[in-house]
């Protein structure tokens, strides 16, 4: 019913306005429109980085998605000012632009080869491309159309599509102004025709495609042939694996650099620039372009795609066994096995009391080896020693390798300011010190991990190190390299660890001492019996003489001021207290959480009181019986001085300043006064330890015993990535060029470093990312060291060779200034020279003593040619006016490219 | 409910024995003021949930022992805090002057690199008063941290000072967003040079 009345002329008409090609034109140029707008705005400053300025919208057409890209230069405010009013976009001496990988971007090849600095492109979404020809035709009558609804006598843009398949980078395209139309056409193919080889074909083609009336003006060519050294004889850069004999201190450093060269070749582009036509002849037979008479070289070089970087390489190492869950025992099988089963008391006996200390790594080792004979250690004794050497040099009287030596040449060596900024910005990470014992161990773990025999050898030497740690726990030997002192929370766990095995170890030998001491005290004055058996004459006495026996002071540290007792008039003595209790921060973790599932109650408050009280508890006791006769006053005055409040001009009877508790501790049953009556006098030594260090050092020993792969890992990524960054920043740091990047680059590397090791577990993907970045600074360092090596072997001080090496690292082609006759032209020359000689050499072909000298033998067949052709026609008629005609001709093995642009007049035809 | 919440911070209350500290975190955490405060032994801890600019904060805050004996045991506790209130009683210049030395252990204990710093000047209900806000100011601005002055007993100031202690917190969102949000690295094997722009996610 209604489809009849609707049926009407109205109706149709603007169904046929809805025809989808329409609305996609009307789309594309509602977009280009908007584009305009925003660009007299003039508010897009977006990404910085990038010389291109892009925009996109997404559009679809016949069930096909379309991106719309608007590319525009971003043009220094210098040459956007010589800009003389409205001009055909090909119309300029644009030939061959120092390529720059910084700067491509997908579609920017436009720019190349046109020298367009902006333009449009409609691409497909999908990589398949637009292959049907209908299809082609209709997108590029789109475009037609939409460029001539677009034509203003200002700022037309270029329009093009890309066709075919997607890699073959061919595009059409067509610009229209009030006066000109430029159609941009393109070839592509595998192999071109024979005679477009050359020059001489390419400028018939040229004039036949341009057929215009009138006699054509000169055609200026510029040209450019590519050479590509891809040999380089002895001057192949590369760090070498460990092989059986190597030498045994490069272990003592983490792997760094590549297996293979990470230049696969070097480009030597040789141009010339703007001839006139009948200046040059490039035939078959003959050509005038001869590459050491070129006006321009530049060079460009290609790298090495995913070479291994050794120090990257031996940190997934670690990511890769993050995951690995076996312990050490499960992979030394039994070859290892766990301790204390196996331990033969006797061998403490024959041991003599304080062992020789370089006699104790080779016990170390010959007992785990000998012991053993049922299967081969992973690691052969003769590697296994120089590692725990370097491990524990204080093992050995004349090692080269003390710990704390590295860094007081460091500090001397960093001569670069930015390098000394750097070495400040370590500071956040919760590692250790650097060239500590655990840096070390993270470097030898990594060797093993890498090339020493991978996991067997890595647990191994881990085993070894906890059998060490042991060792050194029972014989009372401090472990070396390590900072001295409490565990320090703001290094890592392992770190703390250790520390807190040194502590434990340090108080065992206080106490053993003290013991020795206090046995030769006890024999040369058997009068003084005061310290013993006083317990049991605690029961027996009952406090009535002031000096009676029992009531003897013990454990006196010094006098408190001229403080005296209250209630005795004695001096008041600060006593000898227990050491306090060490935690690492695994341990203070647990007890935290502890605390904090008590709740936030009045009981849970009490009760953690209670259990933070041990320590005042043992400092009342140590008080009382260094101090008889003591009060709680007296307690308070030492403890908690501010809780003790002076009464003004009041002596008391002893002559000190009287005064009364605060407030606060005359609370009734408060916890400090209830403490008070509780505590019995005990001196330090006496009490019931509040740190237990040989219970402390037996958890340490044990937390390392029981790792597993995956544990150690966590325990040495973060130790290992800091070692890795400082290896990085000192390569950088030794290059004979330096990069104006690599502090940044180093600084957001340290950054990511900082955060890797604050987390309390290694995260996998933010040590993946780590690595990622350590490895492109490994492989751009590695570049620059080959591109040194082989511009500029003789290692002479130059900084043009410097700069050229840092602008090629870069991916930048850099000009070659005096061509030649500059070193770097000498030395391409003389390696293109040696490249040809080897290689006939090779095809066996006699090698001619005179054509030695001669630079024309040095370069082979070129490896690509391309050709720019412009010119002004008149076309398409007699009386049209002259429009720039362009043609660029690429002719390379791998490909066969033509760009024409070919304008006509608009106006007078 | 615990979904509401944006982050926990850890906050320290220092500073020498008997200025108050319990005081400003009862007043703080219950609104109450106990005359007979006891003393603290060790550290202590309350929790309380702070509203800011709509979203929910849970703080977790310590209360520590002043006494010197202690501090074998304290900074132990001081492990990732993300804020510190430093107290003084403003009339006490003596504990005033060993202000320098709690700054002092807050550096060498604190794991955290830009921990918040707060200066508190206690009990302004007090009418002998032996050191002057310009004085504690000037110290203040020397050591580049907050300053307020308060009274735990007459509730002048103690909202004010958390409040403001956990915004500069808040503002600094490398302190207090977990490393394991892992919006850093999404993508980072794709796009190689985009990861290099350490982003976060701002949730404020």
């Amino acid at each position: 019913m209604n489809e009849e009345i609707d049926e009407s002329e109205f109706y149709h008409q603007d169904f046929t306005t809805a025809s989808e090609w329409e609305v996609f034109m009307a789309r594309i140029e509602e977009i280009i429109n908007q584009w305009r707008v925003d660009d007299k705005r003039n508010d897009s400053v977006t990404d910085v980085e990038s010389i291109w300025d892009i925009k996109t919208e997404k559009l679809n057409f016949a069930e096909e998605q379309f991106y719309l890209y608007l590319y525009s230069k971003r043009i220094n405010e210098d040459a956007a000012l010589d800009d003389k009013g409205p001009k055909n976009p090909i119309d300029t001496l644009h030939d061959f632009e120092l390529y720059d990988e910084n700067h491509i971007e997908y579609h920017s090849c436009l720019s190349t080869w046109y020298g367009l600095d902006k333009f449009i492109v409609l691409s497909p979404v999908s990589n398949n491309g637009i292959v049907n020809e209908s299809k082609i035709k209709v997108l590029l009558s789109s475009i037609y159309v939409v460029e001539g609804n677009l034509v203003t006598s200002e700022n037309s843009i270029p329009l093009f599509v890309q066709i075919r398949e997607k890699w073959q980078r061919l595009y059409l395209g067509v610009f229209a102004s009030d006066v000109i139309r430029t159609n941009f056409e393109m070839v592509h193919l595998k192999k071109g025709l024979p005679y477009c080889n050359y020059l001489s074909g390419l400028l018939d083609l040229f004039k036949t495609k341009i057929a215009s009336p009138c006699v054509l003006e000169n055609i200026i060519v510029s040209a450019q042939l590519t050479y590509t050294l891809t040999e380089f004889g002895g001057f192949v850069w590369k760090q070498d694996l460990l092989q059986q004999n190597y030498d045994i201190e490069s272990l003592f450093l983490l792997p760094f650099g590549v297996t293979v060269d990470p230049i696969s070749s070097i480009i030597l582009k040789a141009t010339w620039n703007h001839l006139p036509d009948n200046l040059v002849l490039d035939s078959e037979n003959y050509t005038d372009f001869d590459p050491t008479a070129a006006m321009n070289w530049s060079l460009l070089i290609n790298s090495t795609n995913n070479p291994v970087c050794l120090m990257a390489d031996a940190m997934t190492e670690f990511l890769q066994n993050l995951t690995n869950t076996s312990t050490i025992y499960d992979i030394l099988g039994d070859f290892a096995t766990l301790p204390s089963s196996e331990n033969n008391p006797l061998d403490l006996l024959t041991e003599p009391a304080v062992p020789a200390i370089s006699r104790l790594l080779t016990r170390t080792a010959r007992q785990s080896l000998t012991r053993n004979k049922r299967s081969n250690p992973p690691l052969s004794e003769t590697m296994l020693v120089p590692m725990l050497y370097f491990l524990f040099p204080d093992a050995d009287e004349k090692s080269s390798f003390p710990y704390g030596r590295e860094e007081r040449e460091h500090t001397e060596s960093l001569s670069q300011a930015q390098f000394k900024n750097l070495d400040e910005e370590f500071k956040g990470f919760k590692t250790c010190s650097s060239d500590s014992l655990i840096w070390r161990l993270s470097i030898i773990l990594s060797h093993c991990l890498q090339s020493l025999g991978g996991l067997r050898a890595f647990a191994h030497v881990w085993y070894e190190f906890v059998q060490e740690m042991r060792y050194r726990w029972e014989k009372s030997m401090p472990i070396p390299g390590l900072s001295p002192g409490l565990p320090d929370l703001r290094t890592c766990l392992l770190n703390q660890k250790l520390q807190m095995l040194n502590c434990c170890i340090d108080r065992k030998i206080a106490r053993e001492n003290a013991l020795v001491n206090f046995d030769s005290a006890e024999n040369s004055s058997t009068d003084d019996e005061e310290f013993f058996d006083c317990s049991e004459k605690i029961v027996e006495e009952k406090a009535k003489e002031k000096l009676s026996l029992w009531n003897q002071p013990v454990g006196r540290l010094s006098k408190f001021g001229n403080l005296k007792l209250i209630k005795t008039g004695d001096p008041l003595y600060i006593p000898v207290t227990q050491e306090p209790v060490l935690k690492t921060e695994d341990q203070l973790e647990e007890d935290t959480d502890v605390l904090l599932q008590l709740g936030s109650n009045a009981e849970a408050m009490e009760l953690r009181a209670r259990i933070m009280s041990a320590s005042l508890l043992s400092d009342m006791e140590s008080f009382k019986a260094a101090n008889p006769g003591s009060a709680i006053e007296d307690f308070i005055r030492w403890y908690s001085p501010r809780d003790w409040i002076e009464d003004e001009d009041k002596l008391d009877e002893w002559g000190q300043k009287a005064g009364h508790l605060s407030p606060r501790m005359l609370i009734e049953d408060n916890i400090w006064s209830e403490m008070w009556l509780s505590a019995k006098p005990v001196p330090a030594h006496r009490q019931k330890r509040l740190f237990d260090d040989t219970r402390e050092a037996e958890k340490v020993l044990q937390f390392l015993d029981l790792r597993s792969v995956s544990q150690i890992c966590e325990l040495v990524i973060p130790v290992l990535s800091h070692a890795a960054i400082y290896r990085l920043m000192e390569e950088c740091e030794s290059l004979a060029s330096d990069l104006a990047e690599f502090p940044a680059k180093l600084s957001n590397l340290i950054r990511k470093g900082e955060v890797l090791t604050r987390e309390s577990k290694p995260q996998p993907r933010r040590f993946e990312g780590l690595i990622h970045e350590a490895s492109a600074l490994e492989m751009l360092v590695s570049q620059m060291n080959s591109l040194h090596y082989k511009l500029n072997p003789s290692r002479s001080a130059n900084g043009e060779i410097n700069d050229v090496v840092v602008a090629l690292a870069m991916g930048k082609e850099v000009r070659v200034e005096n061509k030649s006759k500059s070193d770097i032209g000498n030395r391409i020359v003389s390696m293109f020279g040696e490249a040809q000689r080897m290689s006939s050499l090779m095809a066996g072909e006699q090698f001619d003593e005179a054509g030695r000298g001669t630079v024309n033998n040095a370069f082979p067949v070129p490896t690509a040619k391309e050709f720019v052709l412009r010119t002004n026609a008149v076309k398409p008629a007699v009386y049209s006016a002259k429009c720039p005609q362009f043609m660029r001709a690429i002719l390379s093995k791998e490909e066969f490219r033509l760009c024409g642009a070919w304008s006509e007049d608009t106006v007078f035809f | 409910m615990d979904e509401d919440i944006l982050t926990t911070l850890k906050i320290l209350i220092i500073g020498e024995s008997g200025v108050g500290k319990s005081s400003l975190l009862l007043r703080f955490t219950e609104d109450n003021f106990d005359p007979e405060q006891t003393l603290t032994i060790g550290v202590d801890f309350k929790t309380k949930k702070l509203n800011i600019d709509g979203s929910l904060v849970k703080l977790a805050i310590w209360d520590t022992a002043g006494q010197e004996r202690f501090r074998t045991l304290t900074p132990s506790y001081y492990r990732d805090a993300q804020g510190a209130i430093l107290v003084f009683d403003v009339s006490s210049y003596a504990t005033f002057a060993k202000l320098e030395m709690w700054l002092n252990e807050l550096e060498t204990y604190s794991t955290k690199n830009d921990i918040v710093k707060m200066v508190v000047g206690n009990k302004i209900d007090v009418d002998k008063r032996e050191v002057s806000r310009e004085e504690a100011m000037r110290f203040a601005k020397r050591h580049h941290t907050l300053y307020i002055e308060a009274s735990a007993k007459t509730k002048d100031g103690v909202q004010a000072a958390f409040e403001e202690l956990v915004h500069k917190i808040i503002q600094t969102p490398n302190l207090w967003e977990s490393y394991a949000l892992n919006n850093i690295h999404l993508g980072s094997k794709d796009h190689p040079n985009q990861s290099s722009c350490a982003g976060y996610c701002s949730l404020v």
